[in-house]
Protein backbone atom coordinates (compact mmCIF):
# COMPACT_ATOMS: atom_id res chain seq x y z
CA UNK A 1 0.00 0.00 0.00
CA UNK A 2 2.46 2.14 0.74
CA UNK A 3 4.66 1.30 -2.26
CA UNK A 4 1.74 1.96 -4.04
CA UNK A 5 1.45 5.41 -2.92
CA UNK A 6 4.84 6.43 -3.15
CA UNK A 7 4.59 5.15 -6.99
CA UNK A 8 1.32 7.41 -7.70
CA UNK A 9 2.80 10.33 -5.61
CA UNK A 10 5.89 9.49 -8.08
CA UNK A 11 3.71 9.77 -11.10
CA UNK A 12 1.96 12.92 -10.33
CA UNK A 13 5.17 14.76 -10.06
CA UNK A 14 6.45 13.69 -13.33
CA UNK A 15 3.43 14.16 -15.07
CA UNK A 16 2.92 17.43 -13.63
CA UNK A 17 5.51 19.08 -11.72
CA UNK A 18 9.08 18.12 -13.89
CA UNK A 19 9.50 19.88 -16.29
CA UNK A 20 6.62 21.86 -16.26
CA UNK A 21 4.68 19.50 -17.65
CA UNK A 22 1.25 20.59 -16.57
CA UNK A 23 1.71 22.74 -19.60
CA UNK A 24 0.93 20.09 -22.19
CA UNK A 25 -1.98 19.45 -20.35
CA UNK A 26 -3.11 23.12 -20.14
CA UNK A 27 -2.31 23.89 -24.03
CA UNK A 28 -4.32 20.61 -24.77
CA UNK A 29 -7.28 21.62 -23.07
CA UNK A 30 -7.23 25.09 -24.79
CA UNK A 31 -6.52 23.70 -28.27
CA UNK A 32 -9.51 20.87 -27.71
CA UNK A 33 -12.26 23.14 -26.09
CA UNK A 34 -10.54 25.95 -29.61
CA UNK A 35 -11.23 23.15 -32.00
CA UNK A 36 -14.86 21.62 -30.63
CA UNK A 37 -16.14 25.27 -30.27
CA UNK A 38 -14.73 26.19 -33.89
CA UNK A 39 -16.01 23.02 -35.54
CA UNK A 40 -19.21 23.10 -33.95
CA UNK A 41 -20.03 26.73 -34.86
CA UNK A 42 -19.19 25.33 -38.82
CA UNK A 43 -21.19 22.27 -38.21
CA UNK A 44 -24.00 24.27 -36.92
CA UNK A 45 -23.73 26.56 -39.83
CA UNK A 46 -23.50 23.97 -42.70
CA UNK A 47 -25.96 21.41 -40.96
CA UNK A 48 -28.85 24.32 -40.80
CA UNK A 49 -27.86 25.21 -44.55
CA UNK A 50 -27.89 21.44 -45.80
CA UNK A 51 -31.53 21.04 -43.53
CA UNK A 52 -32.83 24.01 -45.11
CA UNK A 53 -32.26 22.66 -48.58
CA UNK A 54 -33.32 19.54 -47.84
CA UNK A 55 -36.59 20.67 -46.43
CA UNK A 56 -37.15 23.29 -48.94
CA UNK A 57 -36.51 20.89 -51.97
CA UNK A 58 -38.82 18.06 -49.56
CA UNK A 59 -41.55 20.60 -48.88
CA UNK A 60 -42.18 22.30 -52.37
CA UNK A 61 -44.69 20.72 -54.95
CA UNK A 62 -42.58 18.69 -57.34
CA UNK A 63 -43.79 20.98 -59.97
CA UNK A 64 -42.12 23.96 -58.53
CA UNK A 65 -38.54 22.67 -57.57
CA UNK A 66 -36.28 24.77 -59.20
CA UNK A 67 -33.09 23.72 -61.21
CA UNK A 68 -30.88 24.85 -59.00
CA UNK A 69 -32.62 23.68 -55.54
CA UNK A 70 -32.56 20.28 -57.34
CA UNK A 71 -28.77 20.54 -57.94
CA UNK A 72 -28.38 22.04 -54.71
CA UNK A 73 -30.32 18.75 -52.86
CA UNK A 74 -28.36 16.46 -55.28
CA UNK A 75 -24.87 17.87 -53.67
CA UNK A 76 -26.55 17.68 -49.98
CA UNK A 77 -27.24 14.11 -49.97
CA UNK A 78 -23.92 13.05 -51.64
CA UNK A 79 -22.53 15.23 -48.69
CA UNK A 80 -24.87 13.15 -45.98
CA UNK A 81 -24.07 10.08 -47.34
CA UNK A 82 -20.48 10.76 -47.91
CA UNK A 83 -19.87 12.16 -44.83
CA UNK A 84 -21.89 9.70 -42.74
CA UNK A 85 -20.70 6.47 -44.74
CA UNK A 86 -16.66 7.13 -43.92
CA UNK A 87 -14.75 7.12 -40.17
CA UNK A 88 -14.34 10.18 -38.93
CA UNK A 89 -10.57 9.56 -38.73
CA UNK A 90 -9.93 8.10 -42.19
CA UNK A 91 -11.57 11.90 -43.07
CA UNK A 92 -8.80 13.57 -41.06
CA UNK A 93 -6.37 11.83 -42.67
CA UNK A 94 -7.64 12.29 -46.38
CA UNK A 95 -8.08 15.90 -45.08
CA UNK A 96 -4.32 16.66 -43.77
CA UNK A 97 -2.38 13.97 -45.67
CA UNK A 98 -3.82 14.77 -49.29
CA UNK A 99 -5.85 17.50 -49.43
CA UNK A 100 -3.41 19.79 -47.08
CA UNK A 101 -0.51 17.61 -48.74
CA UNK A 102 1.77 20.57 -48.92
CA UNK A 103 1.06 22.07 -46.05
CA UNK A 104 3.77 22.80 -42.92
CA UNK A 105 2.67 21.00 -39.81
CA UNK A 106 2.43 24.20 -37.86
CA UNK A 107 -0.26 24.28 -34.90
CA UNK A 108 -2.00 26.86 -36.87
CA UNK A 109 -2.70 24.87 -39.97
CA UNK A 110 -3.17 21.66 -37.98
CA UNK A 111 -5.96 23.56 -35.99
CA UNK A 112 -7.24 24.73 -39.42
CA UNK A 113 -7.25 21.03 -40.87
CA UNK A 114 -8.49 19.61 -37.68
CA UNK A 115 -11.57 22.66 -37.61
CA UNK A 116 -12.41 22.09 -41.03
CA UNK A 117 -12.67 18.52 -41.05
CA UNK A 118 -14.64 18.23 -37.76
CA UNK A 119 -16.78 21.02 -38.63
CA UNK A 120 -17.54 19.27 -41.84
CA UNK A 121 -18.38 16.06 -40.21
CA UNK A 122 -20.60 17.27 -37.63
CA UNK A 123 -22.34 19.25 -40.34
CA UNK A 124 -23.75 15.95 -41.71
CA UNK A 125 -24.92 15.16 -38.44
CA UNK A 126 -26.63 18.73 -37.71
CA UNK A 127 -27.77 18.69 -40.55
CA UNK A 128 -30.03 15.75 -40.21
CA UNK A 129 -30.60 16.57 -36.34
CA UNK A 130 -32.30 20.01 -37.49
CA UNK A 131 -33.96 18.32 -40.35
CA UNK A 132 -36.19 16.35 -37.81
CA UNK A 133 -36.35 19.64 -35.86
CA UNK A 134 -38.06 21.12 -38.81
CA UNK A 135 -40.50 18.40 -39.90
CA UNK A 136 -41.09 18.37 -36.66
CA UNK A 137 -43.07 21.60 -36.69
CA UNK A 138 -46.80 21.44 -37.65
CA UNK A 139 -46.90 22.78 -41.06
CA UNK A 140 -49.81 25.47 -40.15
CA UNK A 141 -46.49 27.42 -39.36
CA UNK A 142 -45.21 27.82 -42.46
CA UNK A 143 -48.74 28.44 -43.81
CA UNK A 144 -49.30 30.94 -41.04
CA UNK A 145 -46.28 32.77 -42.14
CA UNK A 146 -46.99 32.71 -45.90
CA UNK A 147 -50.50 33.72 -45.79
CA UNK A 148 -48.88 36.61 -43.94
CA UNK A 149 -46.82 37.70 -46.87
CA UNK A 150 -43.13 36.48 -45.72
CA UNK A 151 -41.11 34.64 -48.03
CA UNK A 152 -40.05 31.10 -47.64
CA UNK A 153 -36.49 32.10 -45.94
CA UNK A 154 -37.91 34.56 -43.64
CA UNK A 155 -40.61 32.09 -42.47
CA UNK A 156 -37.62 29.93 -41.89
CA UNK A 157 -35.82 32.02 -39.94
CA UNK A 158 -38.13 33.75 -37.84
CA UNK A 159 -40.67 31.08 -36.92
CA UNK A 160 -39.49 27.60 -37.74
CA UNK A 161 -36.01 27.55 -37.03
CA UNK A 162 -36.32 28.74 -33.80
CA UNK A 163 -39.03 26.14 -32.97
CA UNK A 164 -37.08 23.47 -34.39
CA UNK A 165 -33.92 24.72 -32.73
CA UNK A 166 -35.52 24.07 -29.58
CA UNK A 167 -36.75 20.49 -30.17
CA UNK A 168 -33.69 19.38 -31.14
CA UNK A 169 -30.94 20.86 -28.45
CA UNK A 170 -30.66 17.77 -26.81
CA UNK A 171 -30.30 15.98 -29.73
CA UNK A 172 -27.37 19.19 -30.83
CA UNK A 173 -26.06 18.51 -26.98
CA UNK A 174 -25.42 15.07 -27.98
CA UNK A 175 -23.48 15.97 -31.04
CA UNK A 176 -21.62 18.34 -29.16
CA UNK A 177 -20.50 16.38 -26.26
CA UNK A 178 -19.62 13.30 -29.02
CA UNK A 179 -17.77 16.15 -30.95
CA UNK A 180 -15.63 17.00 -28.02
CA UNK A 181 -15.07 13.37 -27.47
CA UNK A 182 -14.23 12.41 -30.97
CA UNK A 183 -11.52 15.42 -31.40
CA UNK A 184 -8.92 13.48 -29.34
CA UNK A 185 -8.35 11.36 -32.62
CA UNK A 186 -6.62 14.67 -33.87
CA UNK A 187 -3.44 12.98 -32.53
CA UNK A 188 -3.49 11.23 -35.68
CA UNK A 189 -2.12 14.25 -37.58
CA UNK A 190 0.15 15.45 -34.56
CA UNK A 191 -1.84 18.11 -33.39
CA UNK A 192 -1.54 18.50 -29.57
CA UNK A 193 -4.43 18.36 -27.99
CA UNK A 194 -5.16 17.07 -24.79
CA UNK A 195 -4.82 13.76 -25.94
CA UNK A 196 -1.69 14.38 -27.51
CA UNK A 197 -0.56 15.77 -24.27
CA UNK A 198 -1.10 13.03 -22.24
CA UNK A 199 0.58 10.58 -25.00
CA UNK A 200 3.65 13.59 -24.81
CA UNK A 201 4.14 12.84 -21.41
CA UNK A 202 3.90 9.18 -21.71
CA UNK A 203 6.25 8.94 -23.87
CA UNK A 204 8.43 10.94 -21.88
CA UNK A 205 7.83 10.07 -18.32
CA UNK A 206 7.37 6.53 -18.96
CA UNK A 207 4.59 7.21 -16.40
CA UNK A 208 0.97 5.80 -18.26
CA UNK A 209 -1.80 5.58 -15.27
CA UNK A 210 -1.61 9.20 -13.96
CA UNK A 211 -1.60 10.97 -17.50
CA UNK A 212 -3.99 8.71 -18.79
CA UNK A 213 -6.76 8.80 -16.43
CA UNK A 214 -6.18 12.37 -15.54
CA UNK A 215 -7.22 13.23 -19.22
CA UNK A 216 -9.66 10.83 -18.68
CA UNK A 217 -11.44 13.11 -15.83
CA UNK A 218 -10.90 16.18 -17.69
CA UNK A 219 -12.78 14.29 -20.53
CA UNK A 220 -15.65 13.92 -18.18
CA UNK A 221 -15.02 16.81 -15.92
CA UNK A 222 -15.98 18.88 -19.68
CA UNK A 223 -18.53 16.80 -20.54
CA UNK A 224 -20.40 17.35 -17.30
CA UNK A 225 -19.84 21.39 -17.81
CA UNK A 226 -21.65 21.36 -21.11
CA UNK A 227 -24.23 19.16 -19.85
CA UNK A 228 -24.62 21.86 -17.07
CA UNK A 229 -24.95 24.52 -19.42
CA UNK A 230 -26.86 22.85 -22.33
CA UNK A 231 -29.55 21.96 -19.48
CA UNK A 232 -29.80 25.45 -18.57
CA UNK A 233 -29.91 26.67 -21.89
CA UNK A 234 -32.70 24.19 -22.58
CA UNK A 235 -34.58 25.61 -19.65
CA UNK A 236 -34.60 29.33 -20.88
CA UNK A 237 -35.55 28.37 -24.46
CA UNK A 238 -38.69 26.28 -22.90
CA UNK A 239 -39.87 29.79 -21.74
CA UNK A 240 -42.55 29.65 -24.73
CA UNK A 241 -44.39 26.67 -23.12
CA UNK A 242 -44.82 27.20 -19.81
CA UNK A 243 -48.53 27.56 -19.05
CA UNK B 1 -62.30 42.13 -56.63
CA UNK B 2 -61.53 38.24 -56.98
CA UNK B 3 -62.15 36.17 -59.88
CA UNK B 4 -61.55 32.48 -60.55
CA UNK B 5 -61.84 31.54 -63.51
CA UNK B 6 -61.75 27.52 -64.67
CA UNK B 7 -59.87 26.79 -61.60
CA UNK B 8 -59.06 22.82 -60.90
CA UNK B 9 -57.16 21.15 -58.68
CA UNK B 10 -56.02 17.47 -58.18
CA UNK B 11 -54.29 15.60 -55.34
CA UNK B 12 -53.04 12.63 -57.12
CA UNK B 13 -55.91 11.18 -59.06
CA UNK B 14 -58.20 12.27 -56.43
CA UNK B 15 -59.89 15.97 -58.61
CA UNK B 16 -60.80 17.71 -55.31
CA UNK B 17 -61.54 21.37 -57.38
CA UNK B 18 -63.53 20.97 -60.94
CA UNK B 19 -63.37 23.90 -62.97
CA UNK B 20 -65.02 26.47 -60.97
CA UNK B 21 -66.19 29.72 -61.65
CA UNK B 22 -66.30 32.52 -59.17
CA UNK B 23 -66.65 35.84 -58.52
CA UNK B 24 -66.17 37.57 -55.64
CA UNK B 25 -67.05 41.75 -55.12
CA UNK B 26 -65.39 44.51 -53.10
CA UNK B 27 -67.77 44.19 -49.45
CA UNK B 28 -69.30 40.73 -50.19
CA UNK B 29 -68.85 38.42 -47.43
CA UNK B 30 -69.13 34.96 -48.84
CA UNK B 31 -69.85 32.10 -46.86
CA UNK B 32 -69.02 28.45 -48.34
CA UNK B 33 -70.99 25.70 -46.88
CA UNK B 34 -70.94 21.94 -48.33
CA UNK B 35 -70.19 18.35 -46.59
CA UNK B 36 -66.44 17.32 -45.20
CA UNK B 37 -64.07 16.68 -48.43
CA UNK B 38 -66.06 18.47 -51.05
CA UNK B 39 -63.02 20.94 -51.51
CA UNK B 40 -63.99 23.88 -49.60
CA UNK B 41 -60.52 24.43 -48.00
CA UNK B 42 -59.19 23.85 -51.14
CA UNK B 43 -60.64 26.05 -52.70
CA UNK B 44 -60.16 28.79 -50.31
CA UNK B 45 -56.68 28.14 -50.06
CA UNK B 46 -56.17 28.32 -53.66
CA UNK B 47 -57.24 31.52 -53.74
CA UNK B 48 -53.84 32.87 -51.87
CA UNK B 49 -52.32 29.91 -53.66
CA UNK B 50 -51.32 28.12 -50.56
CA UNK B 51 -52.67 25.06 -52.56
CA UNK B 52 -51.48 25.45 -56.33
CA UNK B 53 -54.47 25.09 -58.81
CA UNK B 54 -53.52 22.21 -62.06
CA UNK B 55 -55.89 24.93 -63.96
CA UNK B 56 -57.62 28.49 -64.17
CA UNK B 57 -56.78 31.85 -63.00
CA UNK B 58 -57.47 33.43 -60.49
CA UNK B 59 -57.51 37.72 -60.96
CA UNK B 60 -57.24 39.33 -57.54
CA UNK B 61 -57.41 43.40 -57.72
CA UNK B 62 -56.78 43.36 -61.58
CA UNK B 63 -53.75 41.23 -61.33
CA UNK B 64 -53.87 38.02 -62.45
CA UNK B 65 -51.73 36.03 -59.45
CA UNK B 66 -52.00 32.73 -61.20
CA UNK B 67 -49.35 33.65 -63.54
CA UNK B 68 -45.51 32.60 -62.84
CA UNK B 69 -44.53 36.64 -63.24
CA UNK B 70 -46.21 37.83 -60.15
CA UNK B 71 -44.38 37.91 -57.04
CA UNK B 72 -47.06 35.76 -55.02
CA UNK B 73 -45.54 36.91 -51.36
CA UNK B 74 -46.61 40.65 -52.07
CA UNK B 75 -49.87 39.64 -53.24
CA UNK B 76 -50.51 37.86 -50.21
CA UNK B 77 -49.97 40.91 -47.81
CA UNK B 78 -53.28 41.84 -49.50
CA UNK B 79 -54.72 38.57 -48.75
CA UNK B 80 -55.78 37.55 -44.62
CA UNK B 81 -56.14 33.99 -43.75
CA UNK B 82 -57.44 32.64 -40.83
CA UNK B 83 -56.98 28.98 -40.00
CA UNK B 84 -59.11 26.17 -38.41
CA UNK B 85 -56.16 25.56 -35.39
CA UNK B 86 -54.93 29.45 -35.35
CA UNK B 87 -51.56 28.93 -36.07
CA UNK B 88 -50.17 31.18 -34.16
CA UNK B 89 -46.36 31.01 -33.62
CA UNK B 90 -45.57 29.61 -31.26
CA UNK B 91 -42.36 30.84 -30.68
CA UNK B 92 -43.30 34.50 -30.73
CA UNK B 93 -45.31 36.59 -27.79
CA UNK B 94 -48.89 37.60 -28.63
CA UNK B 95 -47.81 41.16 -29.81
CA UNK B 96 -44.68 39.82 -31.71
CA UNK B 97 -47.17 37.73 -33.80
CA UNK B 98 -49.11 40.57 -34.89
CA UNK B 99 -45.82 42.69 -35.62
CA UNK B 100 -43.44 39.86 -36.87
CA UNK B 101 -44.92 40.32 -40.74
CA UNK B 102 -45.49 44.17 -41.06
CA UNK B 103 -41.44 44.76 -39.60
CA UNK B 104 -39.94 41.87 -41.44
CA UNK B 105 -41.93 43.11 -44.67
CA UNK B 106 -40.69 46.58 -43.83
CA UNK B 107 -44.59 47.76 -44.19
CA UNK B 108 -43.98 49.54 -40.67
CA UNK B 109 -41.33 50.97 -38.14
CA UNK B 110 -40.76 48.79 -35.05
CA UNK B 111 -42.45 51.69 -33.22
CA UNK B 112 -45.29 51.33 -35.34
CA UNK B 113 -45.89 47.81 -35.19
CA UNK B 114 -45.97 48.00 -31.77
CA UNK B 115 -48.58 50.60 -31.54
CA UNK B 116 -50.38 48.66 -33.81
CA UNK B 117 -50.57 46.03 -32.46
CA UNK B 118 -51.80 47.21 -29.17
CA UNK B 119 -54.66 49.14 -31.00
CA UNK B 120 -55.38 45.82 -32.44
CA UNK B 121 -55.37 44.18 -28.96
CA UNK B 122 -57.29 46.47 -27.33
CA UNK B 123 -59.77 46.22 -30.19
CA UNK B 124 -60.14 42.85 -28.78
CA UNK B 125 -59.87 43.09 -24.94
CA UNK B 126 -56.58 41.59 -24.92
CA UNK B 127 -53.94 44.01 -24.35
CA UNK B 128 -52.81 42.19 -21.08
CA UNK B 129 -51.79 39.41 -23.16
CA UNK B 130 -49.44 40.91 -25.17
CA UNK B 131 -46.50 39.62 -23.76
CA UNK B 132 -47.32 35.90 -23.00
CA UNK B 133 -46.78 33.26 -25.64
CA UNK B 134 -49.64 31.39 -27.33
CA UNK B 135 -49.80 27.87 -24.94
CA UNK B 136 -51.22 30.38 -22.48
CA UNK B 137 -54.31 31.38 -24.46
CA UNK B 138 -57.80 29.93 -24.79
CA UNK B 139 -58.37 29.11 -28.04
CA UNK B 140 -60.90 31.75 -28.64
CA UNK B 141 -58.35 34.27 -27.52
CA UNK B 142 -55.99 32.69 -29.98
CA UNK B 143 -58.39 32.93 -32.81
CA UNK B 144 -58.92 36.43 -32.32
CA UNK B 145 -55.50 37.07 -31.80
CA UNK B 146 -55.41 35.30 -35.47
CA UNK B 147 -57.37 37.42 -36.74
CA UNK B 148 -56.01 40.54 -35.63
CA UNK B 149 -52.52 39.06 -36.70
CA UNK B 150 -54.00 39.48 -40.27
CA UNK B 151 -55.78 42.45 -39.83
CA UNK B 152 -51.98 44.36 -38.98
CA UNK B 153 -51.30 43.73 -42.51
CA UNK B 154 -54.35 45.79 -43.34
CA UNK B 155 -55.60 43.32 -46.31
CA UNK B 156 -58.25 43.88 -48.89
CA UNK B 157 -60.02 40.54 -48.20
CA UNK B 158 -59.87 38.00 -45.55
CA UNK B 159 -59.94 34.29 -45.58
CA UNK B 160 -61.81 32.31 -43.05
CA UNK B 161 -61.34 28.38 -42.87
CA UNK B 162 -63.77 27.28 -40.23
CA UNK B 163 -62.47 29.89 -37.77
CA UNK B 164 -64.62 28.28 -35.03
CA UNK B 165 -64.42 24.36 -35.66
CA UNK B 166 -61.74 23.90 -33.46
CA UNK B 167 -62.64 25.80 -30.67
CA UNK B 168 -64.97 24.95 -26.94
CA UNK B 169 -68.77 25.56 -27.65
CA UNK B 170 -68.70 28.74 -25.18
CA UNK B 171 -65.65 30.39 -27.05
CA UNK B 172 -67.18 30.44 -30.55
CA UNK B 173 -69.35 33.85 -29.73
CA UNK B 174 -66.63 35.66 -29.19
CA UNK B 175 -65.49 34.91 -32.59
CA UNK B 176 -67.99 35.34 -34.57
CA UNK B 177 -68.67 38.43 -32.74
CA UNK B 178 -65.54 39.72 -33.86
CA UNK B 179 -66.32 38.16 -37.52
CA UNK B 180 -69.20 40.33 -37.72
CA UNK B 181 -67.45 43.56 -36.17
CA UNK B 182 -65.02 43.11 -39.21
CA UNK B 183 -68.41 42.82 -41.63
CA UNK B 184 -69.42 45.68 -40.15
CA UNK B 185 -66.28 47.62 -40.93
CA UNK B 186 -66.85 46.52 -44.41
CA UNK B 187 -64.07 44.12 -44.89
CA UNK B 188 -64.70 41.58 -48.02
CA UNK B 189 -64.87 38.61 -45.99
CA UNK B 190 -64.85 34.78 -47.57
CA UNK B 191 -65.81 32.61 -44.94
CA UNK B 192 -65.45 28.08 -45.09
CA UNK B 193 -68.34 27.57 -41.79
CA UNK B 194 -70.41 25.26 -40.57
CA UNK B 195 -72.03 28.26 -38.64
CA UNK B 196 -75.40 28.41 -40.14
CA UNK B 197 -76.27 31.48 -37.73
CA UNK B 198 -73.61 33.50 -39.45
CA UNK B 199 -74.35 32.59 -42.46
CA UNK B 200 -77.69 33.72 -42.21
CA UNK B 201 -77.13 36.96 -40.39
CA UNK B 202 -73.55 37.86 -41.77
CA UNK B 203 -73.55 36.78 -45.14
CA UNK B 204 -74.39 38.64 -48.46
CA UNK B 205 -74.20 35.39 -50.72
CA UNK B 206 -74.41 31.48 -49.68
CA UNK B 207 -72.05 28.96 -52.00
CA UNK B 208 -72.55 25.44 -51.50
CA UNK B 209 -70.25 23.21 -52.61
CA UNK B 210 -69.92 19.51 -53.55
CA UNK B 211 -67.79 17.37 -54.78
CA UNK B 212 -65.25 19.97 -55.68
CA UNK B 213 -67.84 21.95 -57.97
CA UNK B 214 -70.20 25.17 -56.76
CA UNK B 215 -73.41 23.20 -56.78
CA UNK B 216 -75.54 26.46 -55.89
CA UNK B 217 -74.97 29.56 -54.79
CA UNK B 218 -77.50 32.59 -53.67
CA UNK B 219 -78.42 34.69 -50.89
CA UNK B 220 -78.83 33.79 -47.38
CA UNK B 221 -82.19 33.76 -47.82
CA UNK B 222 -82.77 32.14 -50.67
CA UNK B 223 -80.39 29.52 -50.09
CA UNK B 224 -81.71 28.39 -46.71
CA UNK B 225 -85.73 28.37 -47.88
CA UNK B 226 -85.61 27.67 -51.41
CA UNK B 227 -82.63 25.59 -51.90
CA UNK B 228 -82.84 23.60 -55.22
CA UNK B 229 -80.25 21.26 -55.61
CA UNK B 230 -80.98 18.20 -54.27
CA UNK B 231 -77.62 17.31 -52.46
CA UNK B 232 -78.08 20.84 -50.87
CA UNK B 233 -81.90 19.79 -49.77
CA UNK B 234 -80.36 17.12 -48.36
CA UNK B 235 -77.21 18.49 -46.58
CA UNK B 236 -79.33 21.12 -45.20
CA UNK B 237 -81.81 18.83 -43.67
CA UNK B 238 -78.93 17.01 -41.55
CA UNK B 239 -77.50 20.04 -40.50
CA UNK B 240 -80.75 22.20 -39.85
N1 LIG C 1 -52.53 18.17 -49.15
C1 LIG C 1 -53.38 17.20 -49.58
N2 LIG C 1 -52.91 16.08 -50.12
C2 LIG C 1 -53.75 15.11 -50.57
N3 LIG C 1 -55.08 15.19 -50.50
C3 LIG C 1 -55.61 16.31 -49.96
C4 LIG C 1 -54.80 17.36 -49.47
N4 LIG C 1 -55.60 18.33 -48.99
C5 LIG C 1 -56.86 17.90 -49.18
N5 LIG C 1 -56.88 16.68 -49.76
C6 LIG C 1 -58.09 15.93 -50.14
O1 LIG C 1 -58.91 16.77 -50.91
C7 LIG C 1 -60.26 16.57 -50.60
C8 LIG C 1 -60.90 17.88 -50.25
O2 LIG C 1 -60.31 18.36 -49.08
P1 LIG C 1 -60.71 19.74 -48.42
O3 LIG C 1 -59.87 19.88 -47.21
O4 LIG C 1 -60.63 20.81 -49.43
O5 LIG C 1 -62.20 19.50 -48.01
P2 LIG C 1 -63.14 20.37 -47.09
O6 LIG C 1 -64.36 20.63 -47.88
O7 LIG C 1 -62.40 21.54 -46.56
O8 LIG C 1 -63.51 19.37 -45.91
P3 LIG C 1 -63.64 19.65 -44.35
O9 LIG C 1 -65.03 20.15 -44.13
O10 LIG C 1 -63.47 18.28 -43.76
O11 LIG C 1 -62.59 20.60 -43.94
C9 LIG C 1 -60.30 15.54 -49.49
O12 LIG C 1 -60.61 14.28 -50.08
C10 LIG C 1 -58.91 15.53 -48.94
O13 LIG C 1 -58.58 14.25 -48.48
MG1 LIG D 1 -61.66 22.13 -44.66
Amino acid sequence: MEAWLENLRKGFYQTFILKDNYMYFVKGIRITLLVTVLALILGVVLGVLVAIIRSAHDQQPVKKRGIVLRILNVICKVYLTVIRGTPMMVQLLIMWFVIWAGARATDGNLIRCAVISFGINSGAYVAEIVRSGIMSIDKGQMEAGRSLGLNYVSTMRFVIIPQAFKNVLPALGNELITLLKETSIVTVIGLKDLTKGAMIVQANTYQAFVPFIAIALIYLLLVLLLSWLLGKMERRLRQSDIR
Amino acid sequence: MIYVKDLSKSFGDNQVISHIDAHIEPGEKVVIVGPSGSGKSTFLRCLNLLEQPDRGTITFDGEEITSSSVDINKVRRHMGMVFQHFNLFANLTVKKNIMLAPVQLKIMSKAEAEEEAMRLLKLVNLEDKADVYPVQLSGGQKQRIAIVRSLAMNPKVMLFDEPTSALDPEMVGEVLELMKQLARDGMTMVVVTHEMGFAREVGTRVIFMDEGVIKEENTPREFFENPRDPRLKDFLSKIL
